[in-house]
């Protein structure tokens, strides 16, 4: 039974109708899940969506509920997909999935790309920062994704997001990481001071995980395996990663400077930025960074290093990653 | 440690080896396609630089643990004879405990020097990435 069979009997089941399943593709990226686009017809109808569902291997080991809810929470507040159905013991597909509307039209940044955003760069990034910054102001409290999530103390969240990440490289390194190591400590002796509130975080907020027109308009916000309640600085600083700068230094998500980026997402959020606390949670993005092609080298290796993805992001992206932490621990020992 | 590169090129032969599912095929095939080619590119940069950046590696945080041997403790190295990147493994881990002794000091000019070899040490295993279309 192919996944299409699989899928069309999924949905006749549910539907109450036959549903026919045409045109599955996957779609490239997506190392945490795996992503098919496909046209799901019943009664005269034709339906766009998307399927995401749990890879045998991965570079995140996310739940898929927290995920489905993010969406539930995000959509009609930003431009993100409706989330249509959740199946966390598989059903027919045989392992856990979800379901959401597709929206076509649009184009993903590769982290690769130089100059993604051609002259419409300005635009989309005043869409993508003052996006952030929207979210950041959402009370999550009532949310599907607030209900179901514990939200740490204000003065917490440092913490757990840094014990997180730094319990990964413990259990994924098979190499020492002197680098990481170093600033994990320093981010330890250093706290940030505590967020004005605690608020949604997309948890992987970049260029590469919205969609836009072309044109200058941003179209739809994916991606929220990571969603979570914590500090909103830091999805600023994920997305302030000079990773994602599309090889123009200072330019945010090969967007717009970063000055310019931090303002989008104040005059969004109603948050001021502090600088220390900025710098922390900019550290911390490396960090995060750096545990998160840590398990993609394991999981390359573990699955018979036949995923290019994991291999890239195991390799290259993690000494880019390297750089990055070393360059920004001399600057935060130094301030 | 990263995936060597005989991983990385046994690799890419095992996926353009291995027939894709259907669904697979078109976008995800071509994607992976261009990304094993970037894996190639990079490959041939490994191969060039890699033996010779392990060792540039080694003999810098050798220099600076010498520089400061009464800061950790010596006889935990084993002076091994083994592979670059066993003696690799066994200096970043020695210059762990000698940065957390720095740090547990407070003695901020060894601190600085550490740091500044973290830079010499990512910058030596660096891949440069070429200009890629935004295609």
């Amino acid at each position: 039974m192919t996944l299409a069979d699989q899928l069309a009997a999924y949905l006749s089941r549910t539907w109450g109708e036959p549903v026919a399943v045409r045109d599955l593709h996957r779609i490239p990226g997506g190392a945490s899940r795996e992503t098919y686009r496909f046209d799901a017809e019943a009664g005269g109808r034709t339906r766009p969506l998307i399927l995401r569902r749990d890879p045998t291997g991965s570079l995140l080991d996310t739940d898929r509920q927290v995920e489905f809810l993010a969406y539930r929470t995000a959509h009609s507040r930003l431009p993100v997909p409706e989330a249509v159905a959740l199946e966390p013991d598989g059903a027919e597909l045989e392992r856990p999935f979800f379901i959401m509307e597709r929206i076509d039209g649009g184009q993903a940044a590769s982290p690769f790309a130089a100059e993604p955003f051609g002259a419409h760069a300005a635009a989309i990034g005043d869409a993508f920062f003052t996006a952030l910054g929207t979210l950041a102001a959402l009370d999550a409290e009532g949310t599907p994704l607030g209900r179901a999530s514990r939200a740490p103390a204000p003065g917490d969240c440092w913490r757990v997001a840094l014990d997180e990440w730094a319990a990964v490289i413990d259990r994924d390194e098979d190499h020492p990481q002197p680098i990481v190591r170093a600033a994990i400590r320093r981010l330890a002796s250093r706290p940030p001071p505590p967020p004005a509130r605690v608020a949604i975080v997309h948890g992987d907020y970049r260029s590469g995980n919205v969609l836009h027109d072309g044109g200058g308009r941003l179209l739809a916000v994916l991606d929220w395996e990571m969603a979570h309640l914590g500090d909103p600085l830091e999805d600023l600083g994920w997305a302030l990663d000079p990773l994602w700068d599309h090889g123009e230094p200072g330019r945010a998500c090969g967007m717009v400077p970063r000055a310019e980026a931090v303002a989008l997402w104040e005059g969004a959020s109603g948050l001021r930025a502090d600088p220390a606390a900025l710098a922390w949670w900019t550290l911390f993005s490396a960090v995060k960074g750096r545990a998160i092609w840590t398990t993609a080298a394991r999981e390359y290796r573990a699955g018979g290093c036949v995923d290019p993805v994991l291999g890239i992001s195991g390799w290259y992206v993690a000494r880019r990653h390297d750089e990055i932490l070393a360059e920004l621990l001399e600057g935060f020992a130094a301030a | 440690m990263t995936p060597t590169l005989p991983e990385i090129l046994r690799g890419n032969f095992a996926c353009l080896a291995t027939p894709a599912p259907p669904e697979a095929a078109g976008d995800h095939l071509a994607a992976n396609v261009s990304v094993i080619a970037l894996l190639n590119l990079l490959g041939a940069q490994e191969a060039e630089q890699g033996a010779a950046a392990v060792l540039a590696e080694n003999a810098a945080i050798e220099q600076v643990l010498a520089e400061d041997a009464a800061d950790y403790d010596a006889s935990a190295l084993t002076n091994d004879q083994g592979s670059p990147d066993a003696r690799n493994a066994e200096l970043r881990r020695a210059l762990i405990r000698l940065h957390e002794t720095a740090e547990a000091r407070g003695d901020r000019a060894l601190d600085r020097r550490i740091l500044r070899l973290y830079r010499v040490m990512a910058e030596g295993r660096r891949l440069v990435l070429p200009p890629m279309p935004a295609g």
